[in-house]
């Protein structure tokens, strides 16, 4: 049985920053591609219109997202409806202290039972952390690629500095393959471990049942048997 | 002094040649296209050139020494092939070229001699074509018995300014691509290094337009003014822009009309050349506006993608046009490990796929170990904690709370099984087992 998930572990703005993430950056990849090589004809326009749009779009959210998670709480676990402010969900807590090992262990098949922890997991919240900073670096050689900001000082001088153009485009290129592995793995792991249960959770805000955890006692603290959707 | 040349009088040179004004001004004109201006100041230029030295009764002609390094000669050739203003007039009439391997009538001592005599006299420009061997004490290329590098740094210290042609003197060009045995760099990073702060006008191409230079010659004889320039030390009106910016099929572009392969009715309908490698949206240079040939055509009007030959960093050899472009017909240059070379889209789709066939046998563990879909069996106890009880993460002697369907709560002791998580792992699977078997009936039942 899984962990029970509540309003408090995925709250409401952070529902909507996922979805636009997750919109923005579907678009950006099929636009990408299209614009690394036009496999078709008549969608140029379109496709270059998208990505900025949706660069811009996703670049804003991504700042919104970082400014929230000072500022909104939300539970550092999983079937808990204590609340701390967001970040505590990305710094390094308590409840996951240790726990690397085991989660790879996990992971490889190599022990059968799921490790305790806090809402992400140790290898979770080491790649969710990155997301953000790639997310940002992603715009910024994306900038330095779009004419009417690329002869600006600030993009131009990492354009030099990564060996021209082509260096850029090739970073921004390998970069949106990250993304793409990463989506791959996030997927993978969301449908196979979160299941149906955490994505009505993560995409409609409806909770469920299961285990419940104690921020305090860092354990288990029984089981919410209820059907709460 | 033997190196001075002197002018006639402009209108008197004009009549020698049977110019009318009417083709003066057509010269003017050229020169304000060359130079990417707008042809509104064409009378402001003619004005210029008629009170410049050139129009002066007795004056001076502007001394031009033009030294070649490591170079194919070609931005000379270009230079030849010039038809307005054409070279003669050029050389005789605008400028006084006291040194050109190629062009000067005069070889050997006597030329090395104007050379000396025009450095000792000062007031002139230098133009350097060919990369900088830098490497065997510059002696790969030499003159004279002298290496390259010594001749450039004593034409260039006392020199107004020197004037980098071509992507070979910009950057070192194709001789600097890997793995660059020769050391090559362009004029502006060797004069830097050498101490010398003589100003350096970065003119790339390979080879660089000759109107470019004349545009830049035009400025420095009759504005007496080198152009503006950019951070790369480029004339900023012929390389800020991009050629897919100035590109006549950019509107193919934006529609999405593109050649895909030669040869097909795309390509006769002059469609955009960008999906087969064209380098025009990375490369800044005025080639379609300033055209070749004596403004016939350029290099995608003849039907060639860019190969974006103008692309040269003056800073960064690395950054020279034939490394970063080549191959010309693929979307990327290729990477370079050690001797081992790969294109990036084969090495990230290589990535993709084995990540995905990895998911995927992953997948099939899963449901092989009944974990899909959320069901996972956590543990009693942390394994670290179990090691190191007296340094305990968690706390395992709280009693635990069971919330039941109609919402009543039940506490039991710790350490009980709750009915989420049973004592074993055969005691999971088969709850599991009978889970899965319960949801089947479920739907089976379901559709009756």
């Amino acid at each position: 049985m899984d962990m029970a998930e509540y309003h408090e572990t995925h709250p409401l703005p952070f529902i909507v920053t996922h979805w636009i993430n997750l919109v923005c950056m579907i678009c950006l990849i099929l636009s990408g591609f299209y614009i690394h090589f036009p496999a078709f004809d008549g969608f140029m326009g379109v496709a270059r219109g998208i990505h900025v749009l949706c660069g811009i779009v996703i670049t804003i959210n991504i700042i919104v997202r970082i400014v929230m998670t000072f500022i909104v709480k939300s539970a550092p676990g999983n079937g808990t409806h204590e609340t701390k402010a967001d970040i505590y969900s990305w710094l390094p807590q308590k409840d996951n202290r240790h726990q690397l090992t085991a989660w790879i262990g996990y992971y490889l098949f190599l022990r059968k039972e799921h490790p305790l922890g806090g809402k992400y997991g140790v290898p979770q919240k080491i790649s969710y952390v990155l997301i953000p900073f790639l997310i940002l670096f992603m715009a910024y050689t994306g900038f330095a690629l779009w004419e009417p900001t690329s002869q600006l000082p600030f993009f131009l001088a990492g354009t030099e500095a990564f060996g021209g153009m082509m260096s850029m485009r090739i970073i921004h290129y390998f970069m949106m393959f990250v993304f793409i592995l990463f989506m791959f793995i996030h997927v993978y792991l969301s449908f196979a471990e979160g299941g149906k249960g955490m994505m009505k959770m993560m995409f409609f805000n409806k909770e469920h049942g299961g285990l419940t955890y104690d921020m305090k006692t860092h354990n288990v603290s029984g089981e919410d048997e209820r059907n709460l959707e | 002094m033997k190196s001075e040349a002197t002018a006639s009088e402009l209108e008197n040179i004009l009549e020698l040649h049977g110019v009318t004004r009417r083709s003066f001004m057509k010269l003017c004109g050229a020169i304000v296209a060359a130079a990417g201006v707008s042809g509104l100041t064409v009378p402001r230029v003619a004005q210029a050139l008629e009170q410049s030295v050139i129009g002066a009764k007795e004056g001076n002609l502007y001394p031009v020494i033009w030294l070649e390094g490591a170079s194919c000669t070609g931005c000379t050739e270009a230079f030849a092939q010039l038809r307005v203003p054409d070279p003669a007039s050029l050389i005789l009439e605008m400028i006084s070229l006291n040194y050109n391997d190629v062009l000067s009538a005069g070889a050997g001592e006597s030329l090395e001699e104007a050379k000396s005599q025009t450095i000792a006299a000062g007031n002139y420009i230098l133009v350097y074509e060919g990369g900088i061997l830098q490497e065997w004490g510059g002696y790969a290329t030499r003159i004279g018995g002298r290496p390259s590098t010594e001749i450039l740094t004593e034409a260039a210290r006392d020199a107004n300014a020197v004037v980098a042609l071509g992507s070979c003197a910009v950057n070192g060009g194709w001789m600097a691509a890997h793995p660059n045995p020769s050391n090559a760099c362009g004029v502006q990073q060797y004069l830097t290094q050498a101490g010398i702060s003589t100003p350096v006008v970065n003119v790339p191409g390979c080879p660089a337009n000759p109107e470019w230079l004349v545009s830049i010659l035009t400025d420095v004889v009759v504005m007496n003014s080198l152009p503006q320039l950019n951070d790369q030390n480029k004339p900023a009106s012929l390389f800020d822009q991009t050629i897919h910016d100035l590109c006549p099929r950019r509107g193919h572009f934006e529609n999405g009309e593109f050649v895909r392969q030669y040869g097909t009715k795309e390509e006769s309908e002059n469609y955009c050349l960008y999906a087969m490698g064209c380098r025009g949206p990375q490369t800044r240079a005025a080639c379609p506006i300033t055209l070749y040939n004596d403004r016939r055509s350029w290099c995608v009007d003849a039907g060639a993608p860019c190969i974006g030959c103008c692309e040269a960093n003056p800073n960064d050899p690395g950054d020279n046009w034939v490394e970063v472009n080549a191959p010309f017909a693929n979307r990327h240059r290729k990477l370079r490990i050690g001797d081992w070379q790969f294109e990036p889209q084969t090495l990230c789709l290589a990535i993709t796929g084995i990540l995905a066939v990895c998911l995927v046998i992953h997948g099939f563990g899963m449901k092989k170990a009944g974990r899909l879909d959320g069901n996972v069996r956590f543990e009693k106890k942390r394994r670290w904690d179990a090691k190191h009880p007296d340094r305990s993460i968690g706390d395992y002697d709280e009693p635990l709370t069971i919330i039941h369907e109609d919402g009543t709560k039940e506490t039991v002791p710790a350490g009980t099984n709750l009915p989420g998580v049973p004592e074993s792992d055969e005691a999971w699977k088969k709850q599991h087992a009978a889970q899965v078997a319960a949801k089947k009936a479920d739907k089976k039942g379901g559709r009756k």
